[in-house]
């Protein structure tokens, strides 16, 4: 139970195509999480799901039926709202206990069960209160036990924490991680916050102008990213691309030169390529101040010390976007005075001239805990 | 030591004391504009009607005297009876008008359909003509249903006529009502009816009860013009034809007039100070993020 799949689904607005052909299998207790740039259709997608929205073409298939036309409460989904979507004249425990009421599930039903996703969320003693005595995470956590008490098999939320301040939205994203274990529902969650994605999803869906880029588990979207819309996007901040001209194809990897540089970055070769230019990928927390396989001297323009780590934007030649470097630690570097950095090929994303990647060779398996037997 | 400051107001809330002074007299110069006539027609309750045409005039009573408000029942029997047709007038119109507008308006808000823009703007050029123009037509239409010399055709008309505005006022309100309500309960399988009697009216309230008050004063005040066309029965009579009864074949009863058009206005006003009490501000506080 929980299991949804996306057959092509299309959503047009007038003439204009929002949604442009999705299609995605999710399997149940699966926490999945679209994200994308604003405005890319994320929202549509999941109205779709959710039953707010009709689907200009396609199909919506739960648990193996086709739900196109049934209203939300048969599709077994509850949805959390951008904006809390609270009702204000009521107290947190009629708020709670609305889609109970609308059931008519007798009184006992409507105590326990309000009570019991009060005591998941942490809000026994926001019970008479009314919504605007809340603070914001209060409220999120209202509009998500609205949800929890009808005991769905899918959830549905939209952009939840994107309204609240820094330090609650990743004490809510441990909440909402958490409350996904325990319920061990199907949880599908839109945001465009790539930390929130990366740090929730089991898989993430990227969606760009109503397409998916690609669909993957957090670390292949980082280290095997499909195209240079997925490369920038995942990553903060976002991968550095350099021109370069294919100079050879081997077993080994495709060789490029890059002023003068030439290397062999090991991705899966391609027949035909030799003389074309090609986009180098290096993400700026993989270059290093010693010299690597590519060196390449900077005058770093601005430089943000975050304790943590340092960050530096230097403008190359004949590139508009600023080349970003991101060093461990604290580091004294000054700006405006010249500073020599290097990286490695191993650490190189290749993409021909339409921004699809040539597949790298990593071992992603090596990266994450093997799956239990 | 620096000097401390008491008061609490923020800055673009603070005035120098003559500004101050220059604003109350502001208040009291409009208050005395608005309010003289009433002013004026309290002191005249007050004093004997032989004093009213004594020369030179006094504005102030002498050994004035509450009189006026005992000697008016006996002078016009009916007069209990005026008020309380006026008030039951009013009544039934805004009671009317709320049932036919609330739903109306919740309509015009929320839901999109073709011609929408059409029949809204019929209702403002239907609310442009007074009810005076239509006199004639109407007074046909009423003896034609055999309405004449009844209640009914002092307050269908009256209601008629208060229709369109309030379904304005009342639209522009729930406009504001956040669409993702209506969709939050459709998620929790709401149906419209239950979403609109059980989230969009209560939140509506404040709305409805402004509503209610224009509607309430605009019954009152209209009611004379339908009265005197539309009845001739002097028990269905409302209080401003009522009033009349103060004129004399010889006199006027000045001081018993002003008494009674002061005790006629009191139930309204208690009904009005009444509802005024519920109309609490900031009921979507806390219901979407803004
Ligand atoms: N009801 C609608 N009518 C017309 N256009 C819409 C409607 N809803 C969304 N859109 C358009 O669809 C696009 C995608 O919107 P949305 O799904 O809300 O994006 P996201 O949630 O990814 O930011 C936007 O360009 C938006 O203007
Ligand atoms: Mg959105």
């Amino acid at each position: 139970m929980g299991q949804l799949s996306l057959k092509t689904v299309i959503k047009t607005f007038g003439d204009i195509q929002v949604v442009k052909g999705v299609s995605l299998d999710v399997t149940e207790g699966e926490f999945v999480v679209f994200v994308g740039p604003s405005g890319c259709g994320k929202s549509t997608l999941l109205r779709m799901i959710a039953g707010l929205e009709h689907t200009s073409a396609g199909d919506i298939v739960i648990d193996g039926k086709r739900v196109n036309d049934l209203p939300p409460v048969k599709r077994g989904i509850a949805m959390v709202f951008q904006s809390y979507a609270l009702y204000p004249h009521m107290s947190v425990y009629e708020n709670i206990a609305f889609p109970l009421r609308v059931e008519r599930a007798p009184e006992e039903v409507i105590r326990q069960k309000v009570n019991a996703a009060a005591a998941i969320l942490h809000l026994e003693t926001r019970l008479q209160q009314k919504p605007g005595q809340l603070s914001g995470g209060q409220r999120q956590r209202v509009a998500i036990g609205r949800a929890i008490v009808r005991e769905p098999e899918i959830f549905l939320f939209d952009e939840p924490l994107s309204n609240l301040d820094a330090a609650l939205r990743s004490d809510m994203r441990i909440e909402l991680t958490r409350l996904h274990k325990q319920l061990g529902a199907t949880m599908i969650y839109v945001t465009h916050d790539q930390v929130e994605a990366m740090t929730m999803a089991d898989r993430i869906v990227v969606l760009n102008a109503g397409y998916i880029a690609q669909v993957g588990a957090p670390l292949e979207l980082y280290h095997k990213p499909q195209n240079t819309f997925v490369a920038g996007f995942i990553g903060n901040p976002r991968m550095n691309f350099l021109p370069v001209t294919c100079t050879g194809v081997s077993d080994a990897g495709v060789e490029v030169d890059w002023q003068g540089s030439r290397r062999v970055i090991p991705v899966e070769p391609r027949a035909g390529i030799e003389g074309a230019t090609l986009h180098l990928g290096i993400r700026p927390e993989h270059v290093t101040l010693e010299r690597g396989d590519f060196a390449l001297r900077l005058t770093p323009s601005v430089v943000e010390q975050l304790g943590q780590q340092t960050i530096g934007y230097a403008a190359l030649p004949g590139r508009e976007e600023n080349f970003c470097f991101v060093l461990p630690g604290t580091r004294v570097i000054e700006d405006d005075k010249p500073l020599d950095v290097g990286f490695a090929a191993a650490e190189c994303h290749l993409f021909d001239a339409e921004g699809q990647a040539l597949p790298r060779r990593v071992d992603l398996a090596a990266m994450s805990v093997p799956p239990a037997l | 030591m620096a000097r401390r400051s008491t008061d609490t107001r923020a800055m673009i809330d603070r005035y120098r004391w003559w500004e101050m002074l220059a604003i109350y007299a502001g208040l009291c110069l409009f208050l005395f504009f608005m309010l003289a006539p009433f002013i004026e027609g309290f002191l005249v309750s007050l004093k004997p009607l032989a004093q009213l045409f004594s020369s030179p005039y006094s504005f102030w009573p002498e050994n004035g005297s509450f009189k006026a408000y005992f000697t008016m029942w006996d002078t016009v029997p009916g007069f209990a009876r005026y008020v309380i047709n006026s008030f039951l007038i009013s009544i039934t119109s805004t009671v009317i008008v709320l049932l036919l507008v609330v739903p109306a308006a919740y309509a015009f808000a929320r839901f999109d359909y073709k011609g929408m823009g059409l029949v809204l703007g019929g209702f403002l050029a239907v609310s442009m003509f007074s009810g005076a123009v239509l006199l004639i037509p109407l007074f046909r239409l009423m003896r034609s249903m055999g309405l004449l010399n009844t209640y009914f055709a002092m307050i269908i008309p009256g209601a008629a006529f208060l229709i369109p505005s309030a379904i304005w006022l009342l639209r522009t309100y729930m406009m504001r009502i956040p669409t993702e309500l209506n969709e939050a309960a459709y998620m929790d399988g709401a149906s419209q009816f239950y979403t609109f009697r059980r989230v969009i009216l209560p939140i509506a309230r404040p709305g409805i009860i402004v509503v209610a008050i224009v509607t309430f004063i605009g019954a009152y005040s209209q009611q004379f013009i339908f009265a005197l066309t539309f009845n001739s029965k002097t028990e269905y009579m409302p209080l401003p034809i009522g009033l009349y009864a103060y004129f004399g074949k010889q006199e006027v009863i000045w001081n018993e007039l002003m008494a009674a058009s002061f005790v006629g206005i009191a139930p309204a006003m208690v009904l009005i100070f009444f509802l005024q009490r519920y109309l609490v501000g900031g009921l979507t506080a806390g219901a979407v993020k803004q």
